[in-house]
């Protein structure tokens, strides 16, 4: 009886989904980010409203949005990318020698770093299914490979003689909104729309949730992990191409701090590290949040390193909170037990040792 | 992992390849021969190599010190949870000790102590986050990589002038440069490439392999690590055993932060930075899993100097620092393939014969 309840949710729209957003992660995020933009911009006078700084506000939000999304699809099948940022510089840097040593023209050297991306996920989920190593591991050894090519291709040069009209697409702004942000926007909605509406998504989702039952009911696990990684590839491409645009240079840096910022999106945005949820709205809303708080040190000109600081609080307070908003239901509905003290999760971070069997 | 199935039995240092399997799985014995197959090679190639003062001496030193950090993080393995926060650990404890050398004068003993006091106090605090709140370790140990690393950025910039506690009590100049060979017994001296920080390796090994292969609460963490829900049924408990292993893990990190501290001279923020990659490397390779609930103390030690020697070794060949990492991911792949294959050669081997 129970079960047939829990399905027809969906169904009745008027105001219960309503009520059911209001009590949501996304719902709480948005609310932060209205107040914290709100709370900038009196704290400017006024001109954090501005159209200048609204644009460079979102300017330096396209890439972090896209790293979130990117992770958060590797979280969706109960794995993690640890090499976020290594690809990302990797493509990056490759994108840049090429148009400025090689004199391949624009267009053609974004195509070439989206497919190298995406090969190089594919490449992981294959040595991941293949060796069965946990992906934990694997991400780790590819990350320190994709350094190592980094720091190879660039050395310790700044490469920043390529293509104007690359770079002129990366500032361009009509009505403030910069180009790289609606890009991150278009792929967050690309995303959502494969997820949410797609058999694969679902496949991917399903995988996530519980191989087990995924591969009863007749889907692979081990099809869905290649997928996942390639698909987390190719999101880690666009976001290269958008920093290589936004940038003025690409150097062996790049990439460097996104691998933090990439697990803090999709965590703070609600998305469970055991594989099986996933929410596009909320990463991109935390993706604000993170890049709020990034604005707010720069207007009052503290030290960067608050921006660290205030982060790890974050994603803390925002773990334990749920957690303790959860036990507190479990404890008014009577029916789930709140989880017995002395965290039984150990399985929780790494599902599915070893990729799949 | 056919070895993890009957933790309790296959822990120690000797039993750990299972009973039936032929003595070549055995992976610290692999790992042996390959560290010294290797050195050989390398001392072949290049003579230099086996200089023991020039050569020898700083990477036993940062073996030691590596090695300590490695056994942090297997020490969070062994209940199935990372420490993902080692290097900030370290940073955090070592910070401590240079506050404690460059305000209050204290000798260098009592520097140590509250380095590690401060490295099990934050590593405490960890570990009762979460096992009060039951969220992931990963996630808790990463928000707490970001938090200290900007408090410790933050801490440094407010009490120092260049960011840098350079005050040296005395006997750490001893500590960084004195090998065996500085510490004679009347005629016999030691080798002069072993360096004498490494007694603070030895004594965590030894008080490592004591916890793990003799006590009590040793079998206790492995049995959380490899089976939590079967461990609180059985009336362990968990929740204490997982804070123990954190707080143990953040005690060794902030012991790993004072050597190194201690082998460069000055108290800094950076120490600590790339200490995340090396303590996945020597805890896996050693044969600890990921998973939880096996351990292997001479093996973590084994896996570091494995990576140790190539990362030397390549040095020395004229491998350019931008190709050592590329070289460092692909040995990690391989040995871990190389590992993985001869389980299932070793298993099907025995299955066939039975």
């Amino acid at each position: 009886m129970n079960r047939f309840n829990v399905k027809r949710i969906p169904a009745s729209w008027d105001g219960a989904a309503l009520r059911r957003f209001s009590r949501s992660t996304a719902a709480m995020l948005l609310c932060v980010v209205v107040a914290g933009y709100l709370a900038l911009g009196v704290a400017s006078s006024g001109s954090f409203f501005e159209g200048p700084s609204v644009r460079v506000f979102l300017q330096y939000l396209a890439t972090p949005i896209l790293i979130g999304l990117a992770q958060m699809v590797a979280l969706c099948v109960g794995q993690l990318n640890l090499a976020v940022g290594a690809l990302g510089g990797f493509t990056a840097c490759l994108m840049g020698v090429l148009m400025a040593d090689h004199g391949v023209p624009a267009g053609l050297a974004v195509i070439v770093g989206l497919l190298t991306a995406t090969a190089i996920g594919l490449v992981t989920g294959l040595v991941i299914v293949a060796t069965q190593i946990n992906g934990f591991i694997v991400t780790l050894a590819t990350m320190t490979i994709l350094l190592g090519a980094q720091y190879r291709l660039t050395g310790t040069r700044t490469v920043d003689g390529y293509s104007p009209t690359l770079r002129d697409l990366g500032t361009a702004a009509p009505l403030n909104i910069p180009l790289v942000f609606v890009t991150a926007l278009a792929a967050a909605a690309l995303l959502a729309a494969f997820m949410y509406r797609t058999v694969a998504g679902r496949r991917l989702l399903a995988a996530g949730g519980n191989p087990l039952a995924a591969r009863l009911s007749g889907i692979s696990t081990d099809r869905q992990i290649v997928a996942a990684h390639t698909l987390s590839g190719l999101l880690i491409g666009v976001a290269a191409v958008t920093a290589t645009a936004s940038l003025p240079g690409v150097n062996r840096s790049v990439g460097g701090d996104w691998l933090l910022p990439s697990f803090a999106a999709p965590i703070i945005g609600g998305v469970a590290l055991t594989g099986g949820s996933i929410a596009v709205f909320g990463t991109v809303l935390a993706a604000f949040v993170t890049r709020l708080i990034d604005a707010a040190r720069a207007q009052f000109s503290l030290d960067p390193s608050w921006v660290n600081l205030l982060i790890g609080l974050v994603v803390l307070g925002t773990v334990a909170g749920g957690r303790l908003h959860q036990t507190r239901l479990g404890k008014t509905g009577g029916t789930a037990a709140p989880p017995a003290e002395g965290g039984k999760q150990p399985p929780a971070v790494l599902p599915q040792p070893g990729g799949a069997r | 992992m056919t070895t993890s199935i009957s933790p309790p039995d296959t822990v120690p240092e000797e039993k750990a390849a299972g009973h039936r399997m032929p003595f070549w799985v055995n992976q610290r014995l692999g790992l042996l021969v390959l560290v010294v197959a290797l050195s050989v090679l390398f001392g072949v190639l290049r003579p230099a190599f086996l200089d023991q003062r020039l050569v020898l001496f700083p990477l036993l030193r940062d073996v030691a010190t590596l090695t300590v950090v490695a056994l942090a993080q297997m020490v969070a393995l062994s209940v199935g949870h990372m420490n993902l926060a080692v290097g900030r650990m370290a940073a955090f404890g070592a910070m401590f000790a240079g506050l404690g050398y460059d305000r209050l004068g204290l000798p260098m003993p009592a520097g140590l102590l509250l380095c590690l006091a401060a490295g099990a106090a934050i590593g405490a605090v960890t570990g009762w986050l979460i096992a009060r709140t039951g969220v992931s370790s990963f996630v808790v140990t990463l928000a707490m990589d970001f938090a200290l690393l900007g408090l410790v950025s933050l801490l440094y910039s407010a009490l120092t002038e260049d960011a840098a506690f350079t005050t040296r009590p005395s006997g750490i100049d001893e500590l960084r440069s004195y090998s065996l060979a500085d510490i004679c017994a009347g005629p016999v001296c030691g080798s002069p490439a072993v360096p004498q920080i490494a007694q603070f390796t030895v004594l965590a090994m030894v008080g490592l392999g004591f916890l793990y292969g003799c006590t009590r609460i040793g079998r206790e963490l492995l049995l959380t690590g490899a089976n939590p829900a079967a461990a609180e049924l059985s009336g362990i408990p968990t929740g204490r055993r997982v804070l123990l292993a954190h707080t143990l893990s953040g005690l060794l990190a902030a012991l790993a932060g004072f050597m190194a501290a201690a082998g460069t001279g000055t108290f800094r923020a950076s120490i600590g930075n790339d200490f995340m990659l090396p303590s996945f490397l020597g805890a896996v390779l050693g044969g600890t899993l990921l998973t939880g609930g096996v351990v292997s103390v001479l093996g973590t030690l084994l896996g570091t100097a494995l990576v140790g020697v190539i990362r030397k070794g390549l040095d020395l060949l004229g491998v350019g620092l931008e190709s050592l990492n590329i070289y460092l991911g692909c040995v990690l792949l391989l040995a871990l393939s190389a590992d993985r294959i001869r389980t299932v050669v070793s298993y099907r081997k025995v299955v066939r014969e039975t």
